[in-house]
């Protein structure tokens, strides 16, 4: 689904985004992306959107080359790529239905079929009763879900999840995770950049690890930290 | 294209972001209307100009003694001069009658005979030929040669200099605020526009990542500056339209109705404004409207 191969963005001051990145997500992976601040989570993502494009290497996304991607395409591929935020990025003038709406607006969807998936994804969210609130007015949890069911209505064999769970207490942060989970058991590939070591710990999915741009670690079921895993391994 | 979708989103957000619609559309009423004044005042001023040169007419005195056949030769002469538009013959009774008319008839009824010669008054197609055409008559000798007009030959010969001269100051004058207001126009439609895309450029960026395409993106903010652009416009060239319909008929009942101001002739078609100036200026609203949205959307849908 994802292929990076020696991917490399250096931002302008000397600033190291990406270093020599390689790595390959198979289609229906879960998969954590961990690191502190400023080790390339970030810059992974977006290039995987292509907001940014790398210096060198090759990254290929469902099947397309990035590089060679036109610029009237962007649309199309990012319409296959949902998008889960740490600030939900909802649009605040916009109803929670209207925000999942747009979503479907945007590929063209009739109005009829919005009517019927826009509930649907809602109620699957859980979020039926707040169909007609404004992001203000609901909770970081709700607002995150909203975010969530727009990034699944259009059933994307991708969805990019950067910090979902950075902006929202611990236990509304589980249900949250359990609905990527949920999203992942349909197919659909997961890739969520955290911070949450207790999750990352608990979920024991595949971890890559980034340090100042470089891959440190790709471990199949493993934990936040390389040294507790190891830690693990030796006791 | 789903134009309902879009003019349900321009719509929708100028409901939600009505503060700032409102502004906007004070915005182009207030540099639309200002517009609007300064060519409408020049519209008139030039007409009033027109008529002021329409009125200047050239007064050839005929001398008593001369013969019917002078004064059909003095005729002939008249009509054959190319610059003349119409000229008129006034009879010695005519302008006796004239003067009765104007001054106090006592005077006029005191006299045994009539001391006012017979004339033709001559317009002319162009007020700048005044000069070049009363001088054909200088040295005619069926003209009455009586000192203190020149050689029987009367028209306001400084007077049409200085209004011509006016005239044309105030002309350039007029077109230079023209150019000073129009640009002022645009330059505040097209920051109000950018201001208020400004405020929303999270929303074009959550737009693009939700997978839309620019246009998509753009066209409910052109559909936005467009209605803003014709709102404001419309108010304007309806003030506009009003406040020359007031000062036309308090013209008309004044002293100085000679500047002979017209309304209608505003809104309809002449040769400046094939269209009319007040539906340009609406047309023109409108469209600085769409277009600012489209240049400020610019930065924001770049990669």
């Amino acid at each position: 689904m994802i292929v990076f191969e020696d991917v490399t963005k250096i931002y302008d001051p000397n600033v190291v985004g990406l270093q020599d990145f390689t790595c390959h997500i198979g289609k229906g992976e879960f998969v954590f992306l961990v690191g502190a601040s400023g080790s390339g989570k970030s810059t992974l993502i977006k290039l995987v959107l292509k907001e940014l494009r790398p210096d060198t290497g090759r990254i290929l996304v469902a099947g397309r080359n990035l590089g060679t991607l036109r610029h009237s395409k962007v649309p199309l591929l990012r319409r296959n790529i949902g998008c889960v935020f740490q600030d939900f990025k909802l649009l605040p003038n916009k109803t929670v239905y209207d925000n999942v709406g747009y979503a479907l607006e945007v590929v063209g969807e009739p109005r009829k079929s919005i009517r019927r998936k826009v509930p649907e994804i809602l109620s699957l969210v859980g979020l039926s009763e707040k169909t007609n609130s404004y992001p203000h007015e609901i909770s970081g949890g709700e607002q995150q879900r909203v975010s969530v069911a727009r990034a699944f209505v259009n059933h994307p064999p991708l969805l990019l999840a950067d910090e979902p769970t950075g902006n929202i207490d611990p236990e509304t942060a589980v249900g949250i995770m359990q609905l990527l989970v949920r999203i992942n058991r349909t197919g659909t590939t997961v890739l969520v950049a955290t911070h949450d070591r207790d999750m990352v710990n608990r979920m024991r999915r595949r971890v890559l690890q980034l340090d100042t741009g470089r891959l440190v670690r790709d471990e199949h079921r493993g934990g936040y930290d390389q040294v507790a895993a190891s830690e693990e391994e030796g006791a | 294209m789903r134009v309902g979708f879009f003019l349900g989103e321009a719509i929708g957000s100028m409901r939600r972001n009505w503060v700032m619609a409102m502004a906007a559309v004070i915005t182009v009423f207030v540099s639309t209307a200002i517009l609007g004044a300064v060519l409408v005042t020049q519209g008139n001023l030039e007409k009033g100009a027109t008529s002021l040169k329409n009125r200047v007419v050239i007064e050839v005195f005929i001398k008593d003694e001369a013969s019917q056949k002078a004064v059909k030769a003095l005729e002939n002469k008249i009509a054959a001069i190319p610059e003349v538009k119409e000229y008129e013959y006034i009879s010695k009774e005519e302008a006796l009658e004239r003067f009765r008319k104007r001054f106090d008839e006592r005077i006029v009824d005191n006299l045994n005979v009539n001391p006012l010669p017979a004339s033709y008054e001559i317009q002319v197609k162009d007020a700048n030929q005044v000069d070049m055409v009363a001088r054909q008559f200088f040295n005619e000798p069926t003209v009455d040669n009586d000192p203190g007009t020149h050689n029987g030959v009367k028209y306001a010969r400084e007077t049409v200099r200085r209004m011509l001269g006016t005239i044309r100051i105030v002309g350039w004058g007029m077109w230079v605020a023209t150019g000073v207001f129009a640009l002022a126009a645009v330059l505040l439609i097209s920051t109000t526009v950018r201001l208020s895309i400004f405020a929303r450029r999270r929303e074009v960026e959550i737009m693009r990542l939700v997978g839309a395409t620019n246009w998509f993106i753009r066209w409910p903010f052109v559909l936005e500056g467009f209605i803003t652009g014709l709102l404001g416009a419309l108010l304007a060239v309806g003030f506009v339209y009003a406040s020359n319909w007031a000062l036309a008929n308090w013209l008309k009942s004044s002293s100085i109705d000679f500047l002979d101001v017209d309304v209608i002739n505003l809104i309809w078609q002449d040769a400046v404004w094939p269209l009319g100036l007040l539906p340009t200026l609406v047309i023109l609203g409108a469209v600085l409207g769409a277009i600012g949205s489209l240049l400020a959307l610019r930065r924001y849908l770049k990669t």
